[in-house]
């Protein structure tokens, strides 16, 4: 299968489907990814007041970077592999139509 | 010896609880290392365990060599020194591997090369790439090993009130020893059992510390005072450092050497993603447990924040709340898993240096591979032995810092982009080693006092990365006549899914 990809033409155009489509899926995850971690050290600085609030005693920065992150990342993560899947079995249908 | 004439001792850690930790770690590996010796025979068997190697067996091994000195001591001791701000690098060196599935896994497994320099030499057929790549990998693989030496210069000397040169000396000889007799497969099966351990050596210990301040009433957080404890002796940091140190964990995990070689034990690219996600679970698993020792530490062993001693935090904390038998053992079990963490990251980055050295130098042989392996462990060595003590999580957060720098740049656009040429490739990475090796270097000059307004110089990678990016981009638009004509062709592989 890899074959037809490489030396046909269609097969080819399939290819360079592909390839857009897995980067724009790596390309929103992570945007999306950055946007969240990055936000929280802006938030922290446009409103100090945040870091004064607490849950059980721990500050919501302890809580948001100590735990809620690590969730975050595999979420992303699985969702990632998941979509990624998903468009490799669409090009694999595709050249198999082919 | 007397421990107790030495002064790094007065902090009452039992001698004997220290030597028989790093002596059992010690000889389960080598035993581990002897076990995987009887499957490994063919030269592809020493470089990349042939390929045969499960998606979570794969996954441990990955994080047992991952989980380094940094993260089992360094990222307690430096929550200790300045509190919220530390929590960063444990996201990084975890969220770095988010990185690392988004844009490298899958592609760079079907790439079929060994090593990086194999892949930028694949992608770009081009000798020049390869040596500047060879070279780069070479480098960021010996920074990186110094911090794990000085980690276990620390460990050895708190734990058996030993001098500092035995730690280093000790981890050397046993990762050369190992790494020589059996190769990538033996390590395998070392750096998965390693996971788990220094998972076991933080996990054991934190309950019984939990469950003794919940019964005894004595104070978890004393009231949230734990996180607002003014310990700090760095300074708040800025917005700018912050944002640049994430960058700098999250692209530099793309092209550390020794995470790169595992991504080729994968059968195929899906698995290869399916390793990592679990990986992802595995590091945030065990992130967790630093987090909390740092967290009590900073009621239970503040005064280390201002010895210089933040980083024993994680090996001091069970003594202080436990006394007799039941702290030694406690200890011992934290001795462990730091002495594993020192061996399993040491050992994994040899295999990928010597991996490297020999087929640049020693045409690739078995024999080859082992006389490159020895040379990898001992040149590091001399530097650690050299050089003094750093915070751990600091200084290896610099090296991460270089490899985003320049190793990343051709990895990313050699996977996604049908424009990179041999020279844009070598321009980037000469660009980005000039710019962010000359920033670290002129910070360290510059000394820890001028550290508010040279944070440009000591968090470098918010600026140098995309240098290098851009340097890369227009000087591949420059030589568009110099693409390589396979290029379409190896993008496909790198892409397409493997038949079934």
């Amino acid at each position: 299968m890899r074959e037809v990809a490489e030396e046909s033409e269609v097969g080819q155009l399939f290819v360079t489907s592909l390839i857009r489509s897995q980067l724009r899926l790596a390309l929103v995850v992570a945007g999306g990814f950055l946007i969240i971690l990055i936000g929280i050290p802006v938030l922290l600085t446009l409103f100090p007041s945040i870091s004064g609030v607490t849950v059980f005693t721990v500050p919501v920065p302890w809580l948001l970077l100590g735990f809620c992150i690590y969730p975050l990342v595999i979420g992303c993560a699985a969702l990632y592999v998941r979509s990624a899947s998903r468009n490799e079995k669409r090009f694999q249908d595709l050249i198999d139509e082919f | 010896m007397n421990s107790e004439l030495l002064p790094s001792s007065g902090i009452g850690m039992n001698p004997v609880v220290g030597y028989a930790a790093l002596v059992l770690v010690a000889l389960s590996t080598v035993l581990i290392g002897i076990y995987g010796l009887r499957i490994s025979r063919t030269t592809g068997d020493f470089y990349v365990a042939s390929r045969t190697v499960r998606p979570w067996w794969n996954a441990s091994a990955i994080g047992g060599e991952y989980l380094s000195a940094a993260s089992f001591l360094g990222v307690a001791g430096l929550i200790l020194i300045s509190g919220v701000d530390a929590l960063w690098f444990p996201i990084g060196y975890t969220a770095g591997y988010l990185m690392l599935l988004l844009f490298v896994a899958a592609p760079l497994r079907r790439s079929g090369a060994y090593t990086i320099p194999d892949f930028a030499q694949a992608r770009l057929d081009s000798l020049l790439v390869r040596r500047v790549t060879s070279l780069l990998v070479i480098v960021v693989g010996w920074l990186y090993i110094v911090p794990q030496l000085h980690g276990a210069a620390l460990t050895v000397r708190i734990t058996t009130g030993l001098p500092s040169w035995v730690g280093p000396v000790a981890v050397v000889v046993v990762v050369a020893l190992s790494v020589v007799t059996g190769g990538m497969r033996s390590i395998t099966f070392v750096q998965a059992f390693q996971y788990w351990l220094k998972l076991t050596a933080l996990a054991v210990p934190l309950v019984f510390i939990l469950l003794r301040l919940g019964s005894t009433g004595m104070p978890l957080t004393a009231q949230g005072a734990a996180f607002t404890a003014d310990l700090d002796i760095t300074g708040q940091a800025s917005l700018y450092s912050t944002i640049s140190l994430v960058i700098a964990l999250l692209f530099g995990t793309l092209g550390l050497p020794h995470i790169l070689v595992r991504f080729y034990t994968n059968p195929d690219g899906a698995s290869a993603r399916r390793t990592t996600l679990i990986v992802l679970g595995l590091l945030s698993v065990f992130y967790l447990l630093p987090t909390a020792y740092g967290i009590l530490g900073r009621i239970y062993t503040p005064e280390l924040a201002t010895g210089g001693g933040a980083d024993s935090t994680v090996l001091l904390l069970p003594g202080r709340i436990f006394d007799g038998v039941a702290g030694d053992l406690l200890s011992a079990l934290v001795t462990a898993g730091a002495f594993a963490a020192f061996l399993s990251t040491t050992s994994g980055l040899v295999v990928s240096l010597a991996g490297v050295v020999s087929q640049e130098f020693f045409s690739g042989s078995v024999r080859g591979f082992r006389r490159a392996a020895v040379i990898s462990a001992a040149i590091p060595l001399v530097f650690a032995l050299l050089t003094d003590t750093q915070a751990l999580a600091g200084s290896v957060g610099s090296v991460f810092a270089f490899t985003a720098s320049t190793i990343c740049p051709l990895l990313l656009l050699g996977i996604w982009w049908t424009g990179l040429t041999d020279v844009g490739a070598v321009a980037g990475m000469l660009t980005g080693a000039v710019l962010c090796g000359g920033a670290i270097l002129s910070a360290a000059l510059l000394g820890s006092e001028a550290a508010a307004e040279f944070a440009w110089l000591q968090q470098p990678a918010l600026w140098t990365v995309p240098a290098a990016f851009l340097v890369t981009v227009l000087a591949s638009k420059a030589t568009r006549n110099r693409r390589p004509p396979g290029t379409s062709r190896v993008l496909a592989r790198l892409h397409s899914p493997e038949t079934p």
